[in-house]
């Protein structure tokens, strides 16, 4: 059974043909090209697939396309503004906090989330908040300095090439 | 004129050794980096991989009627679709070369089955949903066959024979042959056997290890297409394109010269992705239905069958010492779990595990074993993790029947350069004595351990990879503005386009924003080895030096012409070519180029064979909390001392520290598989088979000791396999002393820790 699905990403108001049994990971990725959102897991134990869904972060493979009718929904293709990144992503960059980056675009919803709802986060806070973000490459330390660099408004530039 | 800049001025250009994000950054915090499951390509279709319900099973029959006759199903492959590779079909592959054997097994079954979870068949669909359907269509017949799922259970007497016609190597005559034994190497120097008989004190522990996952988030994907002539070109996520090219060619019976294979963005491999798991399927079923097709495996086929996990092991050590805590003898036995086919080797975690200490007397044997479980593959410095586990706590075990300090133990017995190594060769330069006082003079080790209400405990561990060298291959264009770009054999893994961009920076003294760096796929770049055993970094710094150098020595020929002078008159730095000739001139790279870019192309090349081995060498320290009521552990602090050689990117190498590290706490305290009797594994998921989260784990503190490997380019050492060897160690001697029990089954679950405190409390009240 196909149904269509129409729903807000990124701002942008999309409709798309998905089967009962697509979840909205599937919807994003192979209905609507928007691959950057990662799978790592397909059953909510990783966080690579994370989204916001009415400005909550969700994982995207635990939500059925269906559900997601409607929505408002951000991907990691919204988070920056045109070519001028959020302060998260900066830092990211900056602080070394991405390294294989199949983690990071989950990493990065979950790090705007966080900050949206509690500007200042303490460093447990932050860890406590990317907690259901497994990152196997970077040992979190990068990622953790990163998020708590934006909350601090310190050294988020990206050092500039020399 | 003094920049490739058009217009703003040159920038000071030290940059070897300076603290630099990633090239590719932008791309992977914004979602737009490509893996191989994000691409897809016109008319693609998807493929699923049927797995083995039985541990060990002969198959009878596989019938596909059905699955075919399904509506959107376009193509089914068994191994009857592929030619037969026998054993001992030996690749070029880095040092020793592989058996394209193993491969195949691995790919997909041939009449028997060797684990669950191994590939038996294969379907292309027009969509993931049909082709899950199509699998459930594709009947297989087994006749099952008994098990074996551990190394105790494999080597007793009547233990089924996983490989009847296999017959062991290195055991020679009067040596017994152990059951279920693929081969047995010996390290063996002086009466280890009398010596320890004769010590002061004998530490020893018998450490059991269970099979853990390399854990990587990206799962293995790739996607295959042919033209007309029959050209497979593969997109993948592996470690290495060449030899994902070179196993999936043997293994469809294809020329190599017919497969290209262009490497993606990879989502981690820590040793994983080196063999060949789905390319070689996706390719043989994009040549029957002539449609791209593209596999991504799910995480429980990962976890399940779908990929080699890190091989479980049952190590015994004994080290003896005289009564000035002297070692006189090592001994240490070593059995690795090779899962379902033999040849997991022993002889690089053996040597590993007794690399950092002078002994008279050493002895130490390797077995691998066969199970019916998936074939093990490498994970980050493969077995050093496990051998630590044991020699570690052994050597703590000397210190503590001798009172004395665990560092200077280990300070009295540290190899030196010019000591023997456990091969009986002298070290080459190390720094072994200098990280020991490094660890000495830090407040990890002076200040006292922070008290608390529950038991805690300060751990020592030492680590030591040897890493490899073999070979890797650059070249360099000049673009018509100037500005260089380098093309690498081998795929970024840990960063490599940002430390390569680093090294061609600095030889062409431009800043790290002029060079450009890609991987190129294997038709577009020379032969290289893969990206594993810490060797990219330094060998390909010394290929990309060498292809700069020769592109440099091209343009200086051109500027001598347009500066009407000799070569031997023209010097060049920062982008600028100066006469030196009796009237002074000068002309910046980019008006070279721009000038003589019809004069023929400028290609640099640079091949780095045998370079010296930068061996890593470190010692980790930890603080630990235990709770006697729950057996939970929490690491309090942690702190990593390595030996670097030269830190080309300070961010990049305490990534790849933080990283390993926290792997190896993974390793230690959580991670293992757990298997039911009838080889199903009991916690297939990322919720049961439990990786370190962010809260699981401490700060990680680096501290970089530089001591530089000569003959190779900046001194680099190997960098990202050694900083996961000591943890577990660090943690199970902290544990030491906090309680007063050694752990000796990793991971050291709370189930365990409680265990082990039981054990001691029993033991005491009957004692
Ligand atoms: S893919 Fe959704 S949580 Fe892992
Ligand atoms: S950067 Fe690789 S998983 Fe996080």
């Amino acid at each position: 059974m196909k149904s269509v699905i129409t729903c807000e990403i990124n701002g942008e108001p999309r409709d798309a043909l998905a089967d009962g049994r697509d979840t909205l990971l599937e919807l994003l990725r192979d209905r609507l090209g928007l691959t950057g959102t990662k799978e790592g897991c397909g059953n909510g134990n990783c966080g690579a697939c994370t989204v916001l869904m009415n400005g909550e972060p969700v994982c995207a493979c635990l939500v059925l396309a269906g559900e997601a009718h409607g929505a408002k929904i951000t991907t990691i293709e919204g988070i920056a503004r045109g070519n001028t990144l959020h302060p998260v992503q900066s830092a990211l960059i900056a602080h070394g906090g991405t390294q294989c980056g199949f983690c990071t675009p989950g990493i990065v919803l979950s790090a705007v989330a966080l900050l949206d709802r509690n500007p200042h986060p303490s460093p447990h806070e932050i860890r406590h908040a990317i907690a259901g973000n497994l990152c196997r490459c970077t040992g979190y330390d990068k990622i953790v300095e990163a998020i708590a660099a934006v909350a601090h408004g310190t050294n988020i530039d990206v050092k500039p090439a020399p | 004129m003094t920049s490739l800049h058009d217009t703003a001025p040159i920038a000071p250009m030290r940059v070897v050794g300076q603290r630099l994000p990633r090239v590719d950054a932008g791309e992977r915090v914004t979602g737009r980096a490509i893996y191989p499951a994000d691409l897809t390509r016109p008319g693609m279709i998807t493929g699923l991989i049927k797995r083995s319900p039985h541990a060990h099973a002969r198959i009878v029959k596989i019938d596909a009627t059905k699955a075919l006759a399904l509506k959107g199903v376009i193509a089914v492959v068994t191994s009857a679709d592929f030619p037969e590779i026998k054993p001992n079909t030996i690749i070029p592959f880095g040092e020793t070369g592989a058996d394209a054997w193993v491969s195949a097994v691995i790919v997909l079954a041939r009449d028997r089955v060797l684990w669950r979870g191994q590939p038996v068949a294969a379907v292309a669909a027009v969509d993931a949903h049909v082709a899950r359907a199509a699998l459930d269509l594709i009947d297989v017949t087994y006749e099952p066959l008994p098990h074996v799922m551990s190394i105790a259970g494999a080597i007793l007497a009547g233990a089924p024979l996983l490989s009847p016609d296999l017959k062991p190597k290195g055991f020679d005559t009067g040596t017994p042959i152990v059951r279920n034994a693929g081969s047995r190497t010996l390290i063996e120097r002086g009466d280890t056997a009398a010596a320890l008989q004769s010590s002061a004190v004998v530490g020893g522990v018998d450490a059991v290890i269970d099979t853990a996952h390399q854990g990587y988030i990206e799962p293995h994907a790739c996607v295959a297409e042919t033209d007309a002539g029959g050209f497979v070109t593969l997109w993948a996520s592996s470690q290495g394109a060449f030899q994902t090219e070179i196993q999936t060619a043997v293994l469809l019976g294809l020329p190599q010269s017919k497969i290209k294979v262009i490497p993606l963005e990879i989502g981690g491999g820590f040793g994983g992705k080196i063999t060949v798991h789905v390319e070689p399927i996706a390719a043989r079923l994009a040549q029957i239905s002539g449609r791209p097709v593209k596999i991504v495996m799910s995480r429980e086929e990962m976890l399940t069958g779908g990929s080699g996990p890190a091989a479980a092991a049952q190590i015994d050590v004994r080290v003896g010492a005289d009564a000035q805590g002297r070692i006189t003898a090592i001994a240490g036995h070593y059995l690795l779990d090779t899962g379902g086919i033999p040849g997991t080797p022993t002889t690089l975690l053996m040597q590993a595990s007794a690399a950092c200490y002078q002994t008279p007397c050493l002895r130490l044997e390797g077995i691998d074993i066969m199970t019916n479980k998936p074939r093990t593959e490498a994970y980050r410095g493969p077995g050093g993790i496990q051998a630590a586990f044991a020699m570690e706590q052994a050597i703590d075990e000397v210190a503590l029947k001798l009172n004395i300090d665990p560092l200077e133990l280990r300070r009295r017995n540290a190899a030196v350069t010019g000591s023997l190594m456990p091969v009986g060769t002298p070290f080459p330069s190390i720094g072994l004595t200098t990280i020991l006082d490094r660890v000495a003079a830090h407040a990890c080790w002076r200040d006292p351990i922070a008290p608390g209400s529950l038991p805690r405990g300060r751990g020592l561990a030492l680590g030591y990879w040897r890493g490899t060298s073999m070979t890797s291959a650059a070249h360099v264009t000049i673009s018509g503005d100037g500005r260089p770009m380098v093309t690498m054999g081998s795929v970024d893994i840990s960063g490599t386009r940002t430390t390569m961009a680093q090294v061609a920076a600095e030889e062409f003294g431009l800043s790290i924003g002029d060079v450009h760096v890609a991987s190129g796929d294997t038709k577009s770049a020379g032969y290289s080895d893969a990206a594993a055993g810490s060797r990219v970094g330094r060998t390909m710094a010394a290929a990309v030096s060498e292809a700069c150098r020769d592109a440099l020595a091209q343009l200086t020929r051109r500027a001598a012409e347009k500066l009407q002078t000799t070569v031997a008159n023209v010097t060049y730095a920062s982008g600028v070519f100066r006469s030196g000739a009796a009237a002074p001139a000068s002309i910046s790279l980019a008006d070279l180029m721009r000038a003589t870019l019809t004069d023929g192309a400028i290609v640099g090349r640079g091949v780095s064979t045998k370079l010296p081995f930068g061996v890593e060498i470190g010692a980790h320290v930890a603080d630990v909390e235990a709770d006697p009521e729950t057996g939970q552990v929490t690491v309090l602090r942690y702190t990593a001392f390595q030996d670097v050689g030269r830190a080309l990117n300070p961010v990049a190498v305490e990534g790849q520290i933080e990283g390993s590290v926290v792997q190896g706490l993974g390793w230690a305290l959580t991670e293992g598989f757990d298997y039911a009797a009838d080889g199903r594994l009991r916690n297939a998921s990322l919720l049961d088979y439990r990786m370190p989260t962010a809260l699981d784990v401490p700060p990680i503190e680096c501290v970089l000791i530089e001591t530089p490997v000569p003959g190779v380019p900046y001194g680099l050492r190997g960098v990202g396999e050694m900083p996961i060897v000591p943890p577990a160690a660090t943690i199970a001697n902290a544990l030491r002393r906090a309680l007063g029990v050694r752990l000796t089954h990793m991971p050291m679950t709370p189930e365990r820790v409680l265990a082990a405190i039981k054990g001691a409390n029993f033991g005491k009240a009957s004692g």
